[in-house]
């Protein structure tokens, strides 16, 4: 009996060690360097670098530009987030209604999902090929005299934007859909039984059965979709020239990030300190959603343990 | 009054399909044109819209090989990236995985737990550090990099740790213990066949992932022909293309066509697994 509990206790770990070790070579390590470059002068031309305190972290907060880049992430992620939750919620409601019985439903949200899948870097070029001066939709307009002339929507400040918060809504509202319908059909039906006799509308049900019921589901959605709404590149930065044009228009955290990377001189000492200012922001902000949208009751800290 | 209702739900429908066959159009129609304009050619899209497919996919072709686009080594690479990563990620995610549920040991608490931190844990906070480290060891323009880091998959880790609670017989692994079998032999020979369906959905998401992916790559890959698919469809943009609008849509197409025949094939799983990790009681 001993002898097999031993050999139990060296089994496990031997399991989880390739995890262990790949962590700490390809995900501690290199979170430590990051940190540790942000307080560097580093660059990738010179191989010695200094110890500079928190200059980069001074440097950033007085640079317009940075402010300007977490503007545009918050603005696009919000801008894409509450329509993408909209749309998501009425579909969802619809599909799980038992009595409005919509056909097909399984096929609806599966092609309403799938431009998620899609190389968001092909989807980005394909956008701009869209919008561009010569491109379909300028052809479209022109030809059914919606406009007079073509119009340049990559070169105008907010029509760009809101091609950036369409591409970003119309890649994940089908995520979200699907989610927020796996979250509702756990519910009891026995529980809308009992609000019927009791005499509740739809609205009422909704309110205070399944609202309630599908918090748990609603901040992991919010939550995920702020951590990746956080780290946009690959739509923003293949829209347009890769710099955040027009004017900075559509400039984000991580484009910002990676121009400073891919400066003549590889500033990678101020690179970094963008990722952790990002990480700190994200984290902040996460956080302080989870703590706003606890469980008030007790009954959500067995659950989750 | 019965009947009031039903008519009132009947017109309620209506709007309700109307709503979804208007939502449709707009989700598809852009993925349409793209594979339209794709056999196309760059005169005809000029001249206008169009919803049926030509046949100008053959010369689309010629032209992007000839302006010196390498669309099949960049298949050819993405697929190599992909691939090992899914394997490894599979495999390394599910043996880590079955060590937590499987064993008891000093610390298994605190391991899940920082897994769960980790999952977390944005990629911009360790890029640029994972870059320098990779240049010391000359590993940077080197798939390596892109491969190696998913040993350590925190988000794989936590859906198999969930999956495989849900399927696990104990009884089978204790008389394949009886019988004589290695631990890691049990690991192979029995777990492995019964998580097949999980393992599965995993890798399809680990696949669509890695094939996408653009920022890590185009961070760590420089030369030339080690470009993946997405960092040539970013070339696609550059000015010896311009104007050559039927072979840009036809690269763009190859790079997203290969994910929606995986879609349409797999889309069950798919479409399941997105809620297996949210979902959970």
């Amino acid at each position: 009996m001993v002898h097999k509990k031993i050999r139990k206790i060296n089994h496990g770990y031997l399991f989880v060690a390739p995890f262990i070790i790949g962590f700490l070579l390809f995900g501690l390590y290199p979170v430590y360097n990051t940190l540790s470059l942000s307080f560097t002068d580093a660059t990738l031309m010179k191989a010695d670098s200094n110890f500079i305190g928190l200059k980069n972290f001074e440097r950033l907060f007085q640079d317009k530009t940075f402010i300007t880049a977490v503007t545009n992430t918050w603005e696009l992620w919000i801008m894409n987030f509450i329509p993408q939750l909209g749309i998501a919620m009425l579909l969802a409601v619809w599909f799980t209604d038992v009595r409005l019985k919509i056909k097909a439903g399984g096929v609806w949200r599966m092609l309403f999902y799938m431009p998620n899948l899609l190389m968001p870097a092909a989807i980005a070029a394909l956008y701009f090929s869209l919008f561009s001066y010569y491109g379909p939709i300028n052809q479209f307009l022109v030809r059914s005299d919606l406009i007079p002339e073509a119009i340049d929507f990559l070169r105008n400040k907010e029509i760009t934007r809101a091609i950036v918060v369409f591409i970003q809504w119309w890649m994940w509202y089908g995520q979200t859909t699907i989610l927020l319908m796996a979250a509702m059909t756990s519910i009891s039906i026995s529980l809308y039984e009992a609000a019927v006799i009791d005499g509740a509308n739809s609205w009422k049900m909704f309110r205070y059965i399944t609202l309630p019921l599908i918090k748990p589901v609603m901040i992991y959605i919010l939550v995920t979709s702020l951590v990746g709404g956080m780290q946009m590149f690959d739509i923003p930065m293949l829209l347009t020239d890769g710099r955040g044009s027009p004017a900075n228009a559509i400039l984000t955290n991580n484009i910002m990030m990676y121009m400073r990377f891919r400066s003549s001189q590889g500033h990678i000492g101020a690179a970094s300190t963008i990722g952790v200012m990002i990480f700190i922001m994200t984290t902040f902000v996460a956080l302080l959603i989870f703590y706003l949208l606890r469980e008030k009751h007790d009954d959500f800290k067995g659950k989750s343990s | 009054m019965i009947k009031n209702y039903r008519i009132s739900t009947n017109i309620l429908r209506f709007f309700i399909y109307l709503f979804l066959a208007v939502l449709l159009i707009v989700t598809l129609l852009p993925v349409w044109l793209l594979l339209v304009n794709a056999t196309r050619s760059t005169l005809e899209i000029q001249q206008g819209i169009s919803l049926l497919p030509s046949q100008y996919t053959l010369s689309n072709y010629k032209i992007l090989l000839s302006k010196g686009l390498d669309l099949p080594q960049g298949f050819l690479n993405s697929l190599t990236i992909a691939a090992a990563t899914t394997i490894i990620t599979v495999y390394f995610s599910m043996l880590t995985a079955y060590g937590i549920v499987g064993y008891d040991f000093k610390g298994k608490k605190f391991l899940y737990n920082s897994i769960l931190v980790l999952v977390m844990i944005p990629m911009q906070l360790s890029i640029i550090g994972f870059y320098q480290y990779m240049s010391r060891f000359g590993l940077t323009d080197n798939y390596l990099s892109l491969i190696l880091p998913s040993i350590a998959s925190a988000g794989a880790v936590f859906f198999f740790k969930q999956y495989l609670e849900s399927i696990m017989i104990q009884d089978l692994i204790d008389a394949g213990r009886i019988d004589g079998a290695s631990e890691l032999g049990i690991f192979h020979r029995i777990m492995f066949p019964i998580a097949v369906p999980g393992a599965f959905t995993l890798g399809i998401f680990t696949f669509v992932a890695a094939w996408n992916n653009f920022f890590n790559a185009y961070i760590l890959i420089t030369s030339r022909q080690k470009y993946t698919l997405p960092m040539l469809v970013q070339t696609l943009r550059g000015d010896v293309y311009r104007h050559e609008y039927g072979a840009i849509y036809l690269g763009l197409a190859a790079s997203v066509i290969p994910i929606i025949i995986i879609y349409f094939l797999f889309s069950r799983y798919i479409v399941n697994g997105i809620s297996m990790g949210a979902v959970k009681e």
